[in-house]
């Protein structure tokens, strides 16, 4: 149990060690950044100076070394567009994503959770068809699309939602309905067959046996000890959320979060942000992973046991 | 989240016939549809998808004010055919989903060979890799590899390949290590079989359901995700049609005119929901465990 | 949670919009703001509240009529020197008075350049100046090396307006001396002595103007002004039917009739002073054959790409030329055609062989950019040129293998110099990028135009360098693309012609509100 819980950190370390190189290769084998983010019109003593003062002189090696020396004390390097400290940048948007991972987050639950017990108290009926069927188009309708229908008809046909940043509550209605779409309908499935399982077992028919009513038995009994599982489910979803499906959905609605904010600075080849953002985001996932897995490990002692 | 990964399918499987339900027909027949129009589009296709008529732009579909005789889904900002190029946009994208599933396929089972037959660092080696590969939010790494390195084809490929190579990975694994301590395989090893003759002559037919139902999954995982990269702009490069991309593009006129948007966007989703249910009722009728570990 | 959104929201949500107060939807929010470091048609949006130039025009009018801006008068005390007397009582924002020293500081730290970022933007337009210097406490000197025929043009430039030495020096380090990072610093704490100062500035997100009430010249008519980034189209069309912005800028032909079929909406739009134009790698190995390149050019329909992608808004011209270059617009002059026939011609004496011809354009950064790259590829196919788009957002313009791909070339100042001489003089940016080349014999032309004190003489020289770009094309402008603002009808505004580019000029006289 010890070993697998140091295991966690190290295994941790590691793979943003191998993250951070890895994106620093990547970033500088594909080209000068400044004929992207400076753009035309340059002569080429003009060009070579800019290269000097961005410091993106040096060779790959220097560069790498200059940087993990930076990292090691704390300092990221300025944004090469914004000029500003990256860390600032990135924090600045660090809010905004989290709210909406957090609006998504809370969205999920109130609708896959009810959804999830429907489809396994009424699995035989049309209820629970179409709960499946909901949960599989759930799948099935990528997220842009989701936003982009509901743009249509929301925003451009009705002129009801705003389309653009996160102002005000209105701005989270859409983002949080096309990120929350995957998660729903995993949950949802999850759930349901969490329930069916429970349901399925002995002290659920004690309990009907000692003639408590049925909501009580499938919501106290069944939906407690299916909780469980889901809950876990949860932590994991959201690792993955936490960077992947808010890129896109930020795109499409200029959230000013992380996402947008990656892409942008890719596009734009600011790699000082990208560097940092990364760094940002893959610590993020690498500690709700880190996190899930020390719950899974204190919760279930076959999975301990089996791991370690 | 890949749909394999779902223990609720495992669960939802043993609960069901294994005759086609009329929901699963349904989707069968149009993901055969589906997959005809794209074998045939250039034969079908009214029009060429790449033939610009710039004084017909942004004509609506039949039924509408304006409609431009011949182009009954509308034609595009450049006066292109809709239909058309929904056709060769769905042939493309199937192609690439395709090609991904393959490289996958092809990645993944030798990955998954190896680790499941020799054990020790090279198995842990691997599934390190395998567990990293969950880990990471596959989306954003396709997302900055295409922006850094630049899209063509065969980055977009490639990158549609490695997408889902772990699927495969421990489905193969798996299946190599509960068959190699199955008796018959140690009697082909005592009377002299080596490893590759091993793996093709008794473990690979074993593991053809499996990997079927499997290859169908994923089709409809890297059709999103190909969608997806091509509507940021970063997969299929105009001119060339594929679905995301003709969303994306057509993101500007939605307003003015949405057929340039939902044609393809309505592909998009009968491709990947049809695809699944399919995925879904050839697992059903294979029985097989996916979840093996 | 439901809690947390809530209070986001109530914290967040937009007040009423009071009177005087508007919100500007905007494509582009500049990553930074300092005019002397940019000269980008997104930066050009935003300086002219903020900042004052020494000289400045009547910018209702086309012709450029000068008039007293931070100086009162001024004067020629030499063919070299000319001298300017500065107004009194003038005061920046963080409320320190305008001194000469203050302006001396801001010539100088373009003229005299040593922060990287400023020496690239002094060289290429502000190369004949040499320094400022301060005669008394009211009056400045400007060194020229040559007799310079474009004195007030060139200090009317934005990339010379007037910037606080103290503050500025006092960002970072040493508060005494002007370092980098001061200037680094001050793109992101702008202050000025226009009517609006900044008041909140987001890089790339958000700018907040408020109204200065110490401005020197006519008080400001707006309280407050909202800048935010809407990068899509649509979505600015939606947010200015919504309410949440009073103005949105670059409205695309293609969403006109959007927002004037709103009864409560309204367009204004002009054809602006920027070519978009099609450059050509003189020194592509495939390409180095001038009739290839003629070829290229003159297969170009541009009044149907007019037509097609901007309704017949935009502005088609036939040499390097436009309106606003008052006595040196030459609009008789024929530089640029279409004849697909002499293309075909061409190709086939060239022996064109049918190898591939790549057009590189960014994806979304010209309006229509993409669309007219594709439409172009079929008017090449129509000749017998195999012609394909690249769509990258790098700028290859310094690539070697660069072989067509789409610019733009904008009126930084109102004069040939200020457009096609900005870009293509000798020893400039397209020359030193290495796909356009220039000898003694365009040199010697191009400085005749550029020093010539006779308007005749610049005029005749004009000539005789386009006539050498069309010898040996490596540009071909496309079109003045029409761009449009769409707005509330309640809003009086509308782009002035006597402004480079873009400008949202918001000071007084140039917008108002009615009362609704």
């Amino acid at each position: 149990m010890i070993a697998y819980l140091v295991k966690i950190p190290v295994k941790a370390m590691v793979t943003l060690f191998a993250i951070v190189t890895v994106t620093f290769v990547a970033t500088r084998l594909s080209g000068n950044p400044i004929d992207t983010f400076l753009g035309d019109g340059l002569t080429a003593e003009g060009r070579e100076e800019l290269i000097r003062y961005f410091q993106l002189d040096g060779t790959l090696l220097q560069q790498y070394l200059a940087f993990l020396r930076g990292v090691l004390s704390g300092e990221f390097g300025l944004s090469f567009i914004d000029r500003r400290p990256v860390t600032e940048v990135v924090a600045e948007r660090l809010r905004p994503s989290a709210q909406l991972l957090l609006a998504s987050v809370a969205l999920t639950v109130v609708v896959s959770l009810p959804l999830g017990v429907l489809g396994a108290v009424y699995r035989k009926s049309w209820v629970g068809s179409a709960v499946m069927m909901l949960a599989f188009a759930g799948y099935a309708v990528p997220s842009f699309v989701l936003a982009i229908v509901m743009i249509l008809i929301f925003s451009y046909w009705l002129n009801w939602l705003p389309v653009v940043g996160n102002g005000s509550f209105l701005h989270f209605i859409m983002p949080t309905i096309a990120m929350s779409g995957v998660l729903i309908a995993a949950l949802t499935r999850f759930t349901r067959n969490a329930m069916l399982d429970v349901l399925g077992q002995d002290f659920i028919r004690t309990a009907r046996a000692k003639g408590l009513s049925e909501a009580r038995v499938v919501l106290r009994h069944g939906l407690g000890n299916a909780g469980v599982t889901v809950i876990s489910v949860i932590g994991l979803q959201i690792a993955g959320l936490a960077a992947a499906g808010s890129v896109v959905v930020e795109s499409i609605f200029s959230w000013p979060g992380i996402g947008q904010l990656l892409v942008n600075a890719a596009i734009m080849r600011d790699y000082p942000t990208l560097q940092f953002g990364v760094i940002a985001v893959a610590v993020a996932v690498v500690v709700i992973n880190a996190l899930t897995d020390v719950a899974y490990a204190l919760a279930d002692p076959r999975i301990r046991l089996s791991s370690a | 989240m890949t749909i394999a990964a779902d223990p609720a399918f495992a669960a939802e499987r043993r609960r069901k016939p294994r005759r086609a339900d009329p929901i699963q027909k349904v989707a069968i027949g149009i993901a055969a549809l589906l997959a005809a129009s794209a074998l045939l589009a250039p034969l079908i296709a009214p029009y060429d998808p790449l033939a610009q008529s710039l004084l017909s732009r942004l004509r609506p579909p039949i039924g509408f004010e304006r409609f431009a005789a011949g182009h009954f889904a509308g034609t595009d900002e450049l006066g292109r055919d809709v239909l058309s190029r929904s056709l060769h946009g769905l042939r493309l994208t199937l192609a690439l989903a395709f090609a991904g599933a393959v490289i996958g396929l092809l990645i993944g089972g030798a990955l998954g060979l190896i680790a499941g037959l020799r054990r020790g660092w090279v198995e842990d080696t691997i599934m390190a890799l395998v567990d990293m590969q969950i880990a990471i939010p596959f989306t954003l790494v396709a997302l900055l590899v295409l922006s850094l390195m630049g899209s063509s084809l065969t980055v977009l490929v490639l990158v549609l390949g490695i997408a889902g190579w772990e699927q495969y990975a421990r489905i193969v694994r798996a299946e190599a290590r509960r068959l190699s301590v199955q008796p018959f395989l140690e009697a082909a090893r005592t009377a002299g079989a080596g490893p590759v003759y091993t793996a093709v002559r008794h473990i690979l037919p074993n593991l053809v359901s499996p990997l079927v139902v499997q290859f169908t999954l994923a089709l409809s995982n890297i059709v999103i995700l190909e969608s997806t990269l091509s509507f940021l702009g970063l997969g299929v490069q105009p001119p060339q049609p594929s679905l995301g991309s003709m969303v994306g593009l057509g993101r500007d006129y939605m307003p003015t005119a949405p057929w340039i948007v939902l044609a393809p966007a309505a592909l998009i989703v009968a491709l990947t929901f049809s695809v699944q249910i399919l995925g879904d009722w050839l697992r059903d009728r294979a029985d097989v465990r996916l979840r093996d570990r | 949670m439901i809690r947390l959104m809530l209070t986001t929201a109530l914290a967040l949500m937009p007040l009423a919009a009071a009177a005087q107060e508007i919100t500007v939807g905007a494509a582009n929010m500049a990553p930074y703001l300092d005019p002397g470091r940019d000269h980008s048609n997104v930066g050009s949006q935003f300086y002219y509240n903020s900042f004052d130039t020494l000289i400045d025009r009547d910018h209702h009018k086309l012709e450029s009529e000068w008039v007293p801006a931070l100086a009162t008068s001024w004067e020629l005390v030499e063919p070299t020197v000319m001298e300017l007397k500065l107004r009194e009582g003038v005061k920046f924002h963080n409320g320190d008075d305008m001194t000469a020293d203050d302006v001396i500081f801001s010539l100088n730290r373009m003229i005299q350049a040593t922060f990287p970022l400023y020496v690239v933007r002094a060289k290429d337009r502000l190369g004949n100046f040499t320094k400022a210097e301060k005669v008394d406490e009211h009056t400045i000197r400007i060194h020229a090396a040559r007799e310079e025929p474009l004195w007030e043009t060139l200090i009317s430039l934005q990339q010379i307006m007037i910037i606080p030495e103290k503050y500025t020096k006092a960002l970072t380090g040493d508060p005494n001396v002007a370092e980098d990072s001061d200037y680094e610093a001050f793109a992101l704490a702008p202050v000025g002595t226009g009517p609006y100062k900044v008041e909140t500035f987001q890089p790339g997100e958000k700018l907040v103007w408020t109204r200065f009430d110490d401005f020197w010249g006519d008080r400001a008519p707006l309280e407050r002004v909202n800048v935010v980034q809407i990068a899509e189209t649509a979505s600015r069309v939606t947010a200015l039917k919504t309410g949440e912005a009073d103005i949105i800028t670059n409205l695309a032909p293609d969403q006109l009739s959007l927002v004037d079929s709103d009864p409560n909406l309204k367009t204004e739009g002009s054809a602006t002073a920027l070519f978009h134009v099609m450059i050509m790698n003189q020194n592509h190995a495939k390409l180095k054959d001038a009739r290839i390149r003629k070829a290229l050019s003159l297969a170009i329909d541009r009044d149907a790409l007019n037509e097609a992608l901007w309704l017949g808004k935009a502005v088609v011209p036939s040499t390097h030329t436009m309106k606003e270059m008052g006595a040196l617009h030459q609009p008789d002059l024929v530089t640029f055609e279409y004849d697909p026939e002499r293309a075909k011609a061409l190709l086939k004496e060239a022996g064109y062989d049918g190898f591939e011809i790549t057009y590189d354009t960014a994806a979304t950064y010209y309006t229509n950019g993409l669309l007219a790259a594709q439409a172009i590829m079929e008017m090449w196919a129509a000749v017998g040129v195999n012609g394909k788009v690249v769509v990258k957002d790098k700028w290859s313009g310094n690539d070697p293998e660069m072989m067509t791909r789409n610019w733009s070339n904008p009126m930084y100042f109102a004069d040939p110099f200020g457009s096609f001489g900005v870009m293509w003089a000798p020893n400039g940016p397209s020359e030193s990028e290495g796909r356009y080349n220039t000898d003694a014999d365009f040199a010697e032309k191009w400085e005749r135009f550029r020093f010539s004190t006779d308007v005749e003489a610049r005029k005749a020289a004009y000539v005789e360098v386009m006539e050498r770009v069309k010898e040996d094309p490596a540009v071909l402008p496309l079109y003045r693309p029409f761009e449009s603002w769409g707005m509330k009808a309640s809003v009086n505004w509308a782009p002035l012609p006597g402004h480079i580019p873009y400008v949202l000029d918001f000071r007084a006289g140039s917008i108002s509100l009615a009362d609704s």
